[in-house]
């Protein structure tokens, strides 16, 4: 029999991020100390020794010092070579070669930088300057393995959280589903299910184009509409949130800004998208009670982690493969390696203060990816669902944190925006 | 009746600086034009002109291309857009007499403000 929280589960609410690094965002929590001892053990974050080389040779260390907006105005690599290159310290290719995350001030020195500006990819959050991300990870459920897809940029890492797959892109360009591989949206459809994709406004509009929006018009709605759908308890089952990708001219002359954290916006306004996202579920006490919420990010963005990410498992492959004149390395990639840690929080009312699951840390950990998103999805509300990759289906169930419990009202916290 | 929260959450503000639509666009937004602009071409008529994407190289360009060619595809994204970052107010309880009686500073939405 499953746990109340999920037998109580009727929405699924997916807010993707862009381009932050889990030890940029949530690496300081483990050097939070408490009576002399850490306060959150379990996290797989910083010790404050990690390192990495820059090109005159002098060690770098991590460093609390990242900025809300400004420092990242290079956008850091993260292109498939420059990922390559941060994760295993040299652009050599080689299969006798061993990933060591020692690249990335090397990568970011190649981007018009001076040696200390190249140091600024190593800097991560003290807690407190990120209220709102602390606060979720603290009080619900963390993943310390939850890796981007792919080692490589935007679109083929969210295509990852839309199909299971990304078609063999390794890329930014523009890909046609010609598969018979349905996105998660068209699964949920064909089942009698509900599922939406809201982006925050035309002006900022989806990365889901050519295949989606052009497609199917109709499963997408406007961020307006996800609180006018939380407000009216008529959410989907399944909700995938875009943020705002641009800076541009509000309503009654009013500016918006991008909450989408990509290097150079600014982060305060991500920490008001995902608390404002939180809030509207978290204030009506129906939703509440019968909602999981994923905050999750896409890749790094070039930005230091410490955690070498792991090989896929050959038993369940993506099957497909990216052409060595694809990858920008000269090297064929077979989607067998997963990239960066991305931070990933999941909340829901049925999760336990303080929950870690643990990672590559872990002996028992579970490594999470962005095919969980549609493998989970699929699994828990259509039950099966045959057309997919092998590496999908054998993805992992990212609501394992829901148990029976269901914490009282006061137990969850709000935010004050 | 606005409903009382024990744990409340204060978050920041971003500041005013932080908007700047004559930003360059990033790699992603670049991208994202290009893909919206293999839309345009497939949709446009024998002999219509497309746009010239190579002009757009701040946020403020590429928010009024993705605009247009959001509400072509989307019509529907367009519906009350002053709404999109509203929630249910939260409020702490147990306010002192003082507070209740200072005058409450207007609240800045996720993604919104006034014109400086």
């Amino acid at each position: 029999m499953p746990p109340a929280g999920l037998d109580n589960l009727k929405h699924i609410v997916v807010l993707m991020m862009e381009n932050r690094s889990f030890d940029h965002m949530l690496g300081g929590l483990s050097l939070v100390m408490e009576k002399g001892k850490q306060k959150y053990p379990k996290i797989n974050g910083l010790t404050g020794n990690e390192s990495n080389p820059d090109l005159n040779g002098t060690i770098v260390k991590v460093q609390p010092n990242a900025k809300f907006q400004g420092q990242l105005d290079h956008d850091p690599d993260h292109h498939f070579p420059g990922v390559d290159l941060q994760i295993f310290g040299t652009s050599q290719q080689g299969a006798d070669r061993a990933a060591n995350m020692q690249g990335f001030i090397k990568s970011y020195a190649t981007q018009d930088t001076s040696i200390e500006q190249s140091h600024a990819i190593m800097a991560y959050f003290p807690p407190e300057n990120l209220p709102v991300l602390t606060r979720l990870a603290t009080e619900y459920a963390v993943f310390n393995g939850w890796f981007s897809s792919i080692p490589g940029p935007t679109i083929c890492n969210r295509a990852f959280a839309h199909y299971g797959t990304s078609y063999g892109n390794v890329d930014m360009n523009l890909f046609f589903v010609q598969d018979p591989i349905a996105s998660i949206y068209d699964r949920m459809i064909q089942g009698g299910r509900t599922a939406k994709i809201y982006y925050y406004d035309q002006q900022s509009s989806t990365m889901e184009i050519v295949n989606l929006l052009k497609r199917q018009p109709q499963i997408f709605g406007s961020y307006s509409q996800f609180i006018a759908d939380c407000n009216g308890n008529t959410l989907p089952d399944y909700c995938f949130i875009e943020p705002c990708y641009n800076d541009h001219p509000g309503p009654g002359g009013g500016q918006i800004l991008a909450s989408d954290q990509h290097p150079d916006h600014n982060v305060k306004e991500g920490e008001r998208l995902i608390a404002n996202t939180y809030n509207a579920i978290r204030t009506n006490q129906e939703l509440w009670e019968t909602t999981a919420m994923l905050v999750v990010y896409d890749e790094h963005g070039g930005i230091y982690d410490h955690v070498v990410p792991p090989k896929c498992d050959p038993n369940f492959p993506d099957g497909r493969s990216a052409a060595a004149d694809k990858t920008g390395t000269g090297v064929a990639f077979n989607f067998d390696r997963l990239g960066v840690r991305v931070p990933a929080i999941l909340i829901s009312p049925y999760i336990p203060r303080g929950t870690v699951i643990p990672g590559t840390e872990d002996p028992n950990g579970v490594i999470y990816e962005h095919a969980c998103i549609p493998g989970t999805v699929t699994n828990f509300f259509l039950k099966n669902f045959e057309n997919r990759t092998a590496r999908e289906k054998n993805s992992k169930n990212f609501l394992t944190p829901l148990t029976d419990t269901l914490r009282p009202d006061d137990d969850c916290w709000v935010f004050d925006l | 009746m606005k409903k009382k929260y024990k744990l409340m959450q204060k978050v920041p503000k971003s500041p005013k600086s932080a908007y700047n639509h004559g930003r360059f666009i990033s790699s992603l937004i670049e991208h994202q034009i290009k893909h919206f602009h293999e839309v345009e071409k497939s949709l446009a008529k024998p002999g219509e002109p497309l746009t010239d994407i190579s002009k757009i190289k701040t946020e403020l360009h590429a928010s009024k291309y993705l605009q247009k060619m959001t509400a072509r595809l989307h019509p529907q994204g367009a519906e009350r857009p002053q709404k999109a970052a509203k929630t249910k107010k939260a409020v702490k309880p147990k306010r002192s007499r003082s507070a209740a009686k200072r005058k409450p500073r207007a609240k800045a939405k996720s993604g919104r403000r006034k014109k400086e």
